[in-house]
């Protein structure tokens, strides 16, 4: 019963689900609009069990005074902090001049600019890695990174004899190789989510429900 | 302000309005569009600066704006004749007028909340009033029970084809003949990187995107995580799953319960090592940088949807000297995986990783039936490129195109 009931509702919603990109008729689509709300609100319901599952994790490693407990606790004081803060300022919270709007600011904000920055020197470290003509693979990524990068900046324009047929190679370069290989991932990718959606729906695939 | 009106009306008394007015219900629709046409005034250009399109339930009207101040050449719009079918369903019919608007005619700006339909309505009056105006045209929602089309048909007859291959394999499977899949060095390298966790005393990191639940390629995270956790409890090994959507942790929590339940050691599950990180992508990034730099897992599995988040816990990972394994479908997110981590599948692997997993012949059999599909859009994809290239027609390329309303 515990799988059955699951696997009954996932082939009629999947189906009905699937049905609307061939039914047009509007009463249809408010059926399956509905069925996409209650997911929105049951995803927004399990925040309050997200809330639980940081504290069940968390509070304990404080309390036992694990290594690294001073970076879960700061992260618990933050987030009574913002909790508190956010339902005491009420819906004028994102107003200027208001505690919650400041935490966003000025901490919120800088603190996600910081980790997105990281990317640029995470980027320069795989992409010395990746260039290494180590085989015939990696040396035709490295001919073409350079040819693109260098038909990106001005200094590759002005190079002797190649320059000013570098921009036009660049383009060569993303406008076929690059544009088949991802239409080719696109297209396999596809199939591959059809083929899993239809698993799941028929209920050939049961491993989330626990198998055999 | 009559005087106003009188004198706009005398200035524009002999300036022409759009003819030819047309209202339709587009094919394979709805019911909530109207497809209304028009001729351009004669005197586009010169008195003409633009049209404005407006609705009403009754000939008489009153009406209101549905489409304000288009611009000069503009000769059809499509009108959604309600924006909210639940409470406010589509009537029976509707009658159309477009306006011409000329030089000095004024712009419509819609008010806030209760306000903007009464305004439309007066300003809808105005311009009746004043501006060159095409006859009231009457049109008729209607709503299509089937979308019937090429394109869409050979979408049904695709996916009911993979449902019947995906049969046909399976019932083959089941009395013994053997399907062939290559190996993919990748998902073998899975269970390589839960042994060597084993071996190491240290636990296996699952990620499995930052996406929702209901995208694909996080339920496609979700079935693999099914086969990861048997085999991280097969293995006796840890296994943290870092979460960073709610709906995904408590899925996943559930998914890994039942993986140690099926391997036989449900003792060896621990709840706290499912963990929702945060919702915020570079939080839930810091904090998964975090368990890496802390907990030193000895394999990484990144599989799911990912964004920039993709090489920053790729990195970290390769500093921490894991095992990593990527998978996504995400095609930009491919290069940064591809130089970062040890293995990485690619696309449609994604999708094969819980049933090549399982050995599952009824499983391992949707991938023969989906490889199948596969080699026919390759046929089709040469067939229409030598079509384009060498004869010139479209035949092929219409064939599988599905057009808005087709």
């Amino acid at each position: 019963m515990k799988r059955t009931v699951p696997l009954v509702l996932t082939f009629f919603v999947g189906m009905f689900m699937i049905g609307e990109f061939f039914i047009p008729h509007y009463q249809y689509r408010l059926i399956t609009a509905d069925f996409l709300e209650w997911g929105v609100v049951l995803a927004a319901a399990a925040f309050v069990l997200g809330l639980f599952n940081l504290l069940q994790v968390n509070l304990p490693k404080v309390i036992r005074r694990d290594p690294d407990w001073g970076y879960k606790l700061l992260m618990l004081v933050a987030l009574v902090v913002t909790l508190v803060v956010g339902f005491a300022e009420g819906s004028a919270r994102q107003e200027p001049g208001h505690v919650y709007k400041w935490i966003y600011d000025a901490m919120f904000v800088p603190l996600n600019a910081t980790m997105f920055a990281l990317l640029a020197f995470y980027i320069a470290s795989a992409a010395f890695r990746a260039f290494r003509a180590r085989n015939i693979d990696a040396a035709i990524l490295l001919v073409a990174a350079v040819i693109v990068m260098l038909a990106r900046v001005p200094v590759g324009e002005s190079l002797p004899i190649v320059g000013d047929k570098l921009p036009q190679f660049m383009n060569w370069l993303m406008d076929v190789p690059n544009i088949a290989a991802r239409r080719a991932i696109f297209i396999g990718a596809a199939l591959g989510a059809v083929a899993t959606g239809l698993r799941v729906i028929l209920g050939i695939e049961r491993s989330h429900l626990g198998g055999e | 302000m009559i005087g106003l009106l009188l004198l706009l009306w005398s200035a524009f008394a002999h300036a022409a309005p759009p003819t030819d007015v047309t209202v339709e219900a587009p094919r394979n629709n709805s019911g909530l569009d109207l497809v209304v046409k028009w001729t351009a005034a004669s005197d586009e250009g010169s008195g003409t600066t633009g049209y404005t399109v407006l609705r009403s339930p009754t000939e008489a009207g009153p009406y209101e704006v549905t489409k304000a101040a288009l611009p000069l050449g503009t000769t059809e719009i499509i009108d959604k004749v309600t924006t909210d079918a639940r409470t406010n369903p589509p009537g029976a019919e509707y009658f159309y007028r477009v306006v011409a608007l000329q030089e000095g005619a004024p712009l419509f700006i819609p008010g806030d909340g209760d306000q903007v339909a009464a305004e439309s309505e007066a300003f809808a009056a105005a311009l009746l009033s004043t501006q060159p105006t095409s006859p009231a045209v009457r049109g008729v929602p209607s709503a299509s029970l089937v979308a019937i089309s090429v394109g869409r048909m050979l979408l049904l007859a695709m996916i009911v084809t993979i449902g019947v291959l995906m049969t046909f394999f399976a019932r083959q499977a089941q009395k013994g003949k053997e399907i062939f899949i290559r190996r993919i060095p990748g998902i073998d390298a899975i269970e390589e990187g839960i042994g060597r966790a084993t071996e190491m005393g240290k636990p296996v990191l699952y990620v499995p995107g930052i996406d929702e639940l209901q995208d694909i390629q996080t339920i496609a995270s979700m079935l693999i995580l099914g086969q990861v956790s048997k085999m991280v409890a097969e293995y006796q090994a840890d296994l943290i799953v870092s979460c960073c959507i709610p709906i995904v942790r408590e899925v996943a929590d559930e998914v890994v319960k039942a993986g140690f339940f099926q391997a036989g050691h449900p003792d060896a599950y621990v709840p706290g090592n499912t963990r929702f990180i945060s919702s915020e992508q570079f939080a839930f990034t810091a904090g998964t940088n975090g368990i890496i730099s802390r907990e030193k897992p000895a394999t990484n599995l990144y599989l799911g949807r990912f964004f920039a988040e993709s090489l920053i816990l790729a990195e970290t990972g390769y500093v921490n000297r894991s095992i990593q394994i990527a998978g996504t479908a995400e095609a930009s997110q491919l290069p940064f995986f591809v130089a970062a981590c040890d293995y990485t599948l690619i696309g449609e692997e994604l999708y094969a990783v819980s049933a090549y997993l399982s050995k599952d012949p009824r499983l391992v059999s949707s991938l023969k039936a989906s490889d199948y599909i596969k080699v026919f859009v390759a046929v089709m994809l040469i067939l229409g490129t030598l079509e384009i290239t060498l004869v010139g027609s479209h035949f092929i390329v219409d064939l599988f195109t599905i057009a808005e309303g087709g």
